[in-house]
């Protein structure tokens, strides 16, 4: 038998590696078709949910189960990293089918160019959409996502230590002050840098609910004598030290479930959550006592990937999550939040949480926690903001200062 | 014919000799030095060479994650914005920092616990293993640990701080400008010294014992036995460690990131934080390469000043 050189064997070999490793690279894709059914990928951080996220993955299944060729697989990550690390699989042309995104990262991506446009594959027309949330989903006309859930925020406060809610700031201040003993606080929201967009959602509750706002529409208002109220009582609370300082959000609301915080500003997606945490808990909700009814709203549209390969299957995906025994149970399973139409609540959740309605009657007065006007630069105004708001807190600056100094940097990085 | 290769030589070797095939020498053909160094090398090319020069390209173009393969040519924009940034000095001055207090500090300790676990004394292989613990956990795992050992409500470092009337107000020392810094370093020396101790014992074990005890017999102290006998010797080694610490504290990552995210107002944010930041949150890959590339300059004068030193001392020893 001939054989070859040694080099030269060793060449082929190293060149049919290569060569399959390419491949194996070049065959690597979120969706997928095996058997005829194509596979499609859905991103959402609430898969992780412990209260939610298996009640969700029972309402994919349903889907699933539903279809001949096409299968929804869930692929949960993380909250904190979820923006990121999607946006940068977009960004490379990769990236799950379907994804939930929170309102600045949907801008964003909208903005990029990464969203596939809804108008020619899923006619609105057939469905009662909710007007408030649904008008930030088209953009210069076309329309790029469907409300998966939009969940308005609240004042959760614990029934046992508080018999009656505050209806104003300085009651809101006094009871959190006086709740404060030992390992219990009266009040928790976040404060830390590591959680940016989570202070971004409870800073606007402040902003927001003192009358403020980031924006005219055309030109950041970020240091508007509002605004700094607003941030000034946000302080003000911190500075009494009535909050369990340096606890992120999972340790104040397990804090919470277990009675040691009093009260807290929170969406509607956080009552099954809550519940999951500790069933007794008697808890209930009111809204923000703030000098103005404006609060904000977490919406998290739907929307479909512009580099899937599998964009109509993932569009009879969300044609058949609007059906409206889809809608009704996939709102029964987000507990307070809405979701894209316009639902019933049943009795028997009435009965089991009846501050529902309070969820349902701040919708006309509640926004999505975005900049109007710079919707795409929203995640880097945020974290200017953010930053020099803590700044603040920590004292190396005075509010103003900090707000002054935010206004400066953001207006630079919006042009 | 030597005898070795009379016995290797297999049966019918000789027909096909005469036959006038050639032999393969047992080092191969000239090419096999480079088929051998073929695959670090291209490990190198494609995983450190290749994304270099990428970054070089990136550094000087306006290009943003969302959109990666549309770059615009800026030229020295990016050096010129991260540089005119008082941030981005706060962010040097941090690095500086975090290296010289790292380096020293891991450096430090390892010797200190070397010199004592050198000793004879009971126990003292059960020491040894024990030390090497910190070491051995993943880094992800430290920073958690120490982030909760942190906790301003269920932490213990907050509970004996406040117990001997040393609290941080508010507890929170993660989120204290002033405090956060000094809390990430003890973390990093905590979960460096090990390396740097036992690569020292080693080194302290070939000191020659009878130098010490001769140097002691005519009188010297402790103090200047070490430094007539012991540092001599060990130079070079602790002279490696500092590069490697240096080089090592700054590419860190993850302990910091996961402790602070480089806050609280930039208190922790290194060149790495810094530049993730830039990359991922800010979504600026064109500024995260000019920062990426700071700190490839900034590694190049730490070797090259090592090595100028390491010459000096070596001329110093054979003058």
């Amino acid at each position: 038998m001939k054989t070859l050189p040694f080099h030269r064997r060793a060449t082929a070999a190293t060149s049919i590696i290569a060569l399959t490793a390419a491949l194996l690279v070049g065959c690597t894709s979120d969706s997928g078709s095996e058997d005829g059914v194509t596979t499609v990928t859905f991103a959402a951080s609430t898969f992780g949910d412990p209260g939610r996220g298996p009640q969700l993955l029972e309402w994919l299944d349903e889907f699933n189960t539903s279809q001949n060729a096409i299968r929804v697989a869930a692929a949960a990550v993380p909250y904190p990293t979820f923006g990121q690390t999607v946006l940068t699989q977009m960004g490379s042309g990769r990236g799950p089918d379907l994804i939930r995104f929170d309102m600045p990262e949907f801008e964003a991506a909208s903005e990029a160019g990464l969203i596939a446009p809804l108008d020619d594959v899923i006619d609105v027309s057939k469905y009662k959409l909710l007007e408030q949330p649904d008008k930030f989903m088209i953009h210069g006309g076309v329309r790029h996502g469907i409300i998966f859930e939009a969940s308005n925020y609240a004042m959760f406060y614990n029934a046992d230590l508080i018999p009656n809610p505050p209806t104003n700031y300085q009651e809101f201040f006094d009871t959190a002050r006086s709740l404060t003993k030992g390992d219990v606080f009266g009040l928790a929201f976040r404060q830390t840098e590591a959680e940016e967009a989570g202070v971004w959602q409870d800073i606007f509750n402040y902003v927001y609910g003192f009358g403020g706002a980031w924006s005219d529409g055309t030109n950041l208002t970020i240091n508007s004598p509002k605004n700094l109220e607003g941030l000034q009582a946000y302080k003000d609370l911190y500075d009494a030290n009535v909050i369990p300082r340096g606890a992120d959000a999972a340790t104040f609301r397990r804090m919470f479930a277990e009675g040691k915080v009093g009260m807290e500003l929170n969406n509607g997606g956080y009552v099954t959550a809550t519940r999951g945490q500790n069933a007794d808990l008697n808890f209930s909700v009111a809204p923000i006592p703030f000098p103005v009814r404006s609060q904000g709203s977490i919406l998290a549209p739907i929307v479909i990937n512009k580099a899937s390969p599998a964009q109509d299957a993932a569009a009879t995906f969300i044609r058949w999550a609007l059906e409206p025994e889809n809608q009704v149970k996939l709102q029964e399973i987000l507990g307070a939040s809405s979701v894209a139409t316009v639902t019933e609540r049943s009795a028997e959740s009435l009965q089991e949480t009846p501050f529902l309605t309070v969820f349902d009657e701040l919708t006309p007065s509640s926004l999505p926690q975005i900049v109007l006007g710079f919707e795409a630069k929203t995640p880097d105004i945020r974290k200017v903001v953010v930053q020099n708001v803590i700044a603040a807190l920590q004292g190396t600056v005075d509010l103003k200062t900090a707000l002054d100094r935010a206004q400066q940097q953001a207006t630079e990085l919006v042009g | 014919m030597t005898v070795v290769e009379q016995q290797t030589r297999a049966p019918g070797s000789v027909s096909r000799r005469r036959r006038g095939r050639r032999r393969p020498s047992p080092q191969g053909s000239r090419w096999t030095p480079y088929l051998f160094l073929a695959p670090a090398a291209l490990f190198i090319l494609v995983f450190q060479a290749v994304p270099l020069a990428q970054e070089i390209f990136l550094s000087f173009t306006r290009t943003t994650l969302l959109n990666p393969t549309e770059s615009t040519w800026v030229g020295l924009d990016n050096f010129v914005r991260i540089f005119g940034d008082e941030d981005f000095h706060r962010t040097l001055r941090t690095t500086v920092v975090y290296v010289i207090a790292c380096v020293v500090g891991a450096v430090g300790a390892g010797l200190a616990v070397a010199l004592l676990l050198n000793r004879s004394f009971r126990g003292r292989g059960w020491a040894r293993a024990l030390v090497t613990v910190p070491w051995a956990a993943p880094g992800i795992a430290v920073a958690l640990i120490a982030t909760w050992m942190l906790n301003p409500q269920y932490g213990i470092v907050n509970r004996f701080l406040d117990a001997i009337g040393l609290g941080v107000p508010g507890g929170a020392i993660l989120d204290s400008p002033r405090y956060a810094l000094p809390a990430i370093l003890a973390t990093t020396i905590w979960q460096l010294f090990p390396f740097t101790s036992v690569v020292l014992l080693s080194a302290l074990q070939s000191v020659p014992k009878d130098l010490t005890e001769a140097a002691m017999v005519d009188g010297a102290g402790p103090w200047s036995a070490f430094r007539a006998v012991t540092w001599p010797v060990i130079r070079p080694t602790v002279g490696l460690l500092a590069l490697l610490m240096t080089i090592w504290s700054l590419r860190r990552f993850e302990l910091i990131w996961l402790m602070t995210k480089g806050g609280p107002v930039g208190a922790t944010e290194t060149l790495v934080i810094d530049l993730y930041s830039q990359a991922f949150d800010s979504k600026e890959l064109g500024s995260a390469a000019a920062i990426g590339m700071v700190g490839v300059v900034i590694s190049l004068i730490v070797i090259a000043g090592s090595r100028f030193v390491a010459r000096a001392a070596e001329k110093e020893d054979t003058r």
